[in-house]
Order: structure tokens, then sequence, then C-alpha cells
């Protein structure tokens, strides 16, 4: 659950903040160029960028003169938390199966995958 | 208008011992792979029968359905029985067959013999192909938690500003 503490839903509680990280979802931009995009001034734009950047939600970089702004990815963790989880879970069930005497286990070595059996799963007993 | 540089992710990386030598590790892993894959995890519109891995370079890896399709979600990169298989996880953030190699990311697996078993090193790695735009952001975090919660919101105003 979400608290109205978190910095980050503090952050996305403004819609100018809120239409910049969708703006930055097409890609990175200089500073310059969102402040044209956006009807207030520049100063208010750099404003909203420093609430984004301490929410962890965009990263900035120098380039050049300019400063460019990107969505953070780390903020974007969702899809590789996902595989994280996902690969322990896979992973504990590979290392189970590994590691139940197979019926078939002695004197088979075959190193090509083969779907050729049709019968039913073991059952671990 | 095309950027400079593309957000990438960190790599998923696990490490597990098993105990067996990598042979029987990897025919597990491979040729066994229906016996281990998770149920739940296939992109059919039926449920899963059978999962199946080619065993060769540029070998499939697809599921059989109980309704008789085939489901294609992975192509074999590299094949070296009993040390390392490289796939391309070609599931879309939408959940569908994603044909471009380019846009699917990569699970390798290394099996090391180690005393008593064998080491598994299982690294997913290119997510940031699987793409960060709206719907593969809105899609990737459908869970009722509060990112979710969040992610949807600005995904809906992305949405909202490109209409």
């Amino acid at each position: 659950m979400v608290t109205y503490e978190h910095p980050q839903l503090d952050a996305l509680g403004d819609g100018t903040r809120r239409a910049i990280l969708a703006r930055l979802l097409d890609g990175p931009l200089p500073v310059g160029e969102l402040a044209r995009e956006f009807p207030v001034s520049r100063p208010a734009i750099s404003q909203h960028l420093r609430v984004l950047k301490d929410a962890r939600l965009v990263t900035d970089r120098a380039d050049g003169t300019r400063r460019v702004y990107t969505l953070n990815p780390d903020a974007f963790e969702s899809l590789r938390e996902y595989f994280d989880q996902f690969w322990n879970h896979a992973l504990a069930a590979f290392k189970r199966r590994v590691e139940t005497p197979s019926p078939r286990a002695s004197g088979k070595k075959s190193t090509a995958a083969s779907a050729k059996t049709d019968q039913p799963r073991t059952r671990r007993r | 208008m095309d950027t400079t540089t593309q957000p990438t992710v960190a790599a998923v990386r696990k490490s597990i011992t098993v105990q067996a030598d990598p042979q029987r590790a990897f025919d597990v892993f491979t040729a066994e792979f229906d016996m281990w894959w998770p149920r739940s995890h296939h992109i059919g519109k039926s449920p899963m029968k059978k999962a199946i891995v080619e065993g060769r370079a540029g070998g499939r890896l697809y599921s059989e359905q109980v309704d008789g399709t085939d489901c294609d979600w992975g192509t074999v990169l590299v094949w070296e029985p009993p040390h390392r298989f490289v796939w391309a996880w070609q599931i879309s953030a939408q959940w569908q067959f994603e044909p471009d190699l380019a846009k699917a990311s990569e699970v390798e697996v290394r099996f090391t013999a180690v005393p008593g078993g064998t080491r598994v090193d299982l690294e997913h790695r290119h997510l940031e192909r699987h793409g960060m735009d709206a719907a593969a952001i809105r899609t990737a975090i459908d869970s009722p938690n509060g990112w979710g919660t969040l992610l949807d919101m600005y995904a809906a105003e992305a949405e909202r500003r490109r209409a």
C-alpha cells in the first residue's frame, strides 16, 4: 500500500510533473526543450524536475551546456523485479527436479531435448 | 524523434548449486524443461500441455496447448551441452510472441562442475529491449500494488497526451 508520505506519490501529485514524465516516456530531453513544450516558465520546469529527481523518477546528465533528463530506469524496476521473483521460483523448481531421483535417469543421457515422450509428469512422492 | 541513449535495465542474475553433474543438470534444464517449468508461464490462449526446448542452435522454445495449438516464445541462440545454453526470451511486455530478436531479452545459463554438484548461473539480460513505452509499463506491472497504481496513473496521462 502506498502511503501519502511516499515521495514518488508526492512527485506525481502534480499534473505538470505527470505530464513531464509522460513526455519523457518518448525519450530523454534537455530542460530547454521541455520548457518550450510546457506553458510554464523555465525556472518552474527546473523546479518540477528537481522534485522528480529527488523522488528518483528521473535522472539528469550534462550534455555540453545542456542538461538532459531521462526517466530513471530504476524507477521502472517492475519488469526486472518480476523476473527476479520469477527466476527464484523457477530455479527452485528446477533444483527440486534435478535432485529428484528420476526413473529415466539411469543409463539415459540424451543431450538433445526430446519431445517424443508424452508420458504424464512424474509425481513427486 | 530518436533519442541518444536507451535506458538500460540491470540484468537479473541467479546462481544455485544442484546435486547432480553438469550433464544431468543441463539435460533437466532443457530436455526435461516441461518437468519443472512453472505451469502458469506460457502465452497460449488455452492451458499449457507441454513446454518444449528444441535442443539445437536456432531451435524453438514453445509450448503445446490443450487446444492443439503450438505457441512459440523463444529461440535457442547458443547450444553448448552440457555447459552453456542461451535463448532469446521473445515475450513482449504485452504478453505476445515477439518475432523481432532485437526486441527480445536473452537468458544465458551456465553449468559448472563444483565439488558435490553443479553450479548453475543464470543471467536474464537486455530487459530494456522489451520497451519502456506506456503500454509496456502498464502491462508489465499490473499488480495491484502502489507502484502499479502510480504507473497506471502516468501511463494514462501519457495516453491522454498522445490522443
